[in-house]
């Protein structure tokens, strides 16, 4: 039979090593954990030790919006009612053709407003947490556009729980968007492009027609193929071609229209979104209502782009 | 005695504050790295074990809100958690300059260990995420850690 001759101190530090080998198999098993499980597990954080955190962005969040001076709302207000003047006659025929012909059923509650959280914890940069989740019918995959200021596509969702809801910016490298010029002549595929330092990053327009040039200005919307966002939602603008390859292929920068860091709140667009309901906020085309169904008054988007 | 209570209460204030001020506050890369401060500081007063175990606590809180990268900084802690208590053993001094160089190389390792783990396509380009970014991290983090230890060793309760 073996006897132990270590001394106290000695087995006391072979024990201590012993559980620091294990706390570090166990951060490479977490490393390596199945995705679900690993959403499952920071779900569960979030809803408990960091609630507090969350909780007290949430409210900053509200007061800040709250806080905006009465002329300021007061002036949004008046141009939003005179905008929904001019329109309502056209609001009310588009309902009653859509009723006429049973395509859709009108559903005001497409988009969900609700408050943009933002972690600022290392490997969250492109990562935003919503105040809505599955209770209201957020899903995943569903299409974030900002409602405040510009309005333009900010990201999608990318996991959902009962209260709340992780979403993905345009900035985030699993970020993609089936884009075409607001006049539908020039398909693409929109996606991120990693400056040298997080605020360098970009957007690029890829994939398009070698022969077809685009010019600086003209806004890119989202084309609703693939079926992740709805059609007409702007993304960005073009400012030059980034890259030729032979003389087969082309891409393009693209000034996002929504800067990620400005979003403190956005609307949720629900089950991808009636392409008529986007089409109503952004006006057909992409020339830019303003928002006026239940936008929030941003200015216009550029024109629709030409092609040469 | 009297540095291992002061450490105790320092820690968790320092992980409230970092929570406030990255989650509460929504501040990004403004406000310094505290969790890695209160880690450092807690792993000279204890084991590797504790020390791993407190790096692998304070990285899941950090990671759950990584999508493509969780369970990088649970990793990167780990192991500064672990290796910070083990530089007791190698070095006992106590000086500002010490304590400034541990936490600007703390953090270093940390921020390193996090690029190295996080996938291809989160992290930015080395030298602007490690050597540019990393290094003006670690300056400040290191800075205010020591600022903000420097009343109690004014008091004598770091001793």
């Amino acid at each position: 039979m073996a006897v132990s001759t270590d001394s106290p101190e000695e087995a006391w530090r072979r024990r201590d090593r012993t559980v620091a080998v294990g706390f570090f198999v166990l951060s490479l098993v977490i490393l390596y954990l199945p995705a679900g499980v690993q959403g499952e597990l920071a779900a569960a954080l979030r809803a408990t030790a960091l609630r507090p955190f969350l909780l007290t962005q949430e409210t900053l969040v509200q007061v800040r919006l709250h806080a905006e001076k009465a002329e300021v709302l007061q002036a949004r207000l008046d141009s939003l009612a005179a905008i929904v003047t001019i329109q309502a006659p056209l609001v009310q025929e588009n309902r009653h053709l859509h009723e006429l012909l049973g395509l859709w059923e009108r559903a005001p509650s497409v988009f969900l407003p609700a408050t943009v959280i933002r972690p600022g914890t290392p490997g969250s940069e492109s990562v935003f947490l919503l105040d809505v989740g599955s209770e209201r019918g957020v899903k995943p995959g569903d299409a974030v556009i900002m409602r405040d200021g510009q309005i333009g596509l900010v990201g999608m969702i990318r996991q959902v729980r009962g209260g709340s809801s992780i979403g993905i910016d345009w900035s985030h490298p699993d970020f993609r968007a089936s884009a075409m010029t607001a006049d539908s002549s020039v398909f693409g595929i929109v996606e991120p492009w990693r400056g040298p330092f997080r605020e360098g990053d970009r957007l690029i327009l890829n994939g398009t027609p070698y022969h077809e040039t685009l010019e600086a200005g003209t806004l890119i919307t989202t084309s609703g193929l693939g079926g992740i966002f709805p059609r007409g939602i702007p993304v960005g603008v073009v400012e030059g071609v980034q890259e030729e390859e032979g003389r087969w292929r082309k891409s393009y920068w693209l000034r996002p229209v929504v800067e990620k860091g400005s979003v403190t709140h956005a609307l949720v667009v629900r089950g991808g979104g009636a392409p008529e309901a986007i089409m109503e906020l952004f006006g057909e085309g992409g020339s830019g209502s303003g928002g006026a169904a239940q936008g929030g008054g941003g200015p216009a988007p550029p024109s629709p782009g030409r092609i040469r | 005695m009297r540095r291992r209570r002061v450490v105790a209460i320092l820690v968790p204030l320092l992980v409230v504050l970092h929570l406030f001020l990255h989650l509460g506050l929504g501040i990004g890369k403004a406000a310094p790295d505290f969790m890695t401060v209160a880690l450092l500081l807690a792993a000279r007063e204890v084991g590797m074990g504790a020390g791993g175990a407190l790096g692998f606590l304070f990285g899941l809180l950090e990671d759950s809100f990584s999508v493509l990268a969780f369970g990088a900084n649970t990793l990167a802690l780990t192991i500064v958690g672990i290796l910070g208590s083990r530089t007791r053993d190698y070095f006992v001094g106590e000086s500002r300059r010490f304590f400034f160089t541990y936490l600007v190389a703390g953090k270093l390792l940390r921020d390193l260990i996090h690029w190295l783990v996080a996938g291809e396509g989160v992290r930015q380009p080395f030298l602007n995420a490690v050597v540019v970014d990393g290094t003006v991290a670690a300056v400040y983090c290191a800075g205010l850690g020591v600022l903000l230890l420097l009343p109690f060793e004014r008091k004598g309760a770091l001793r």
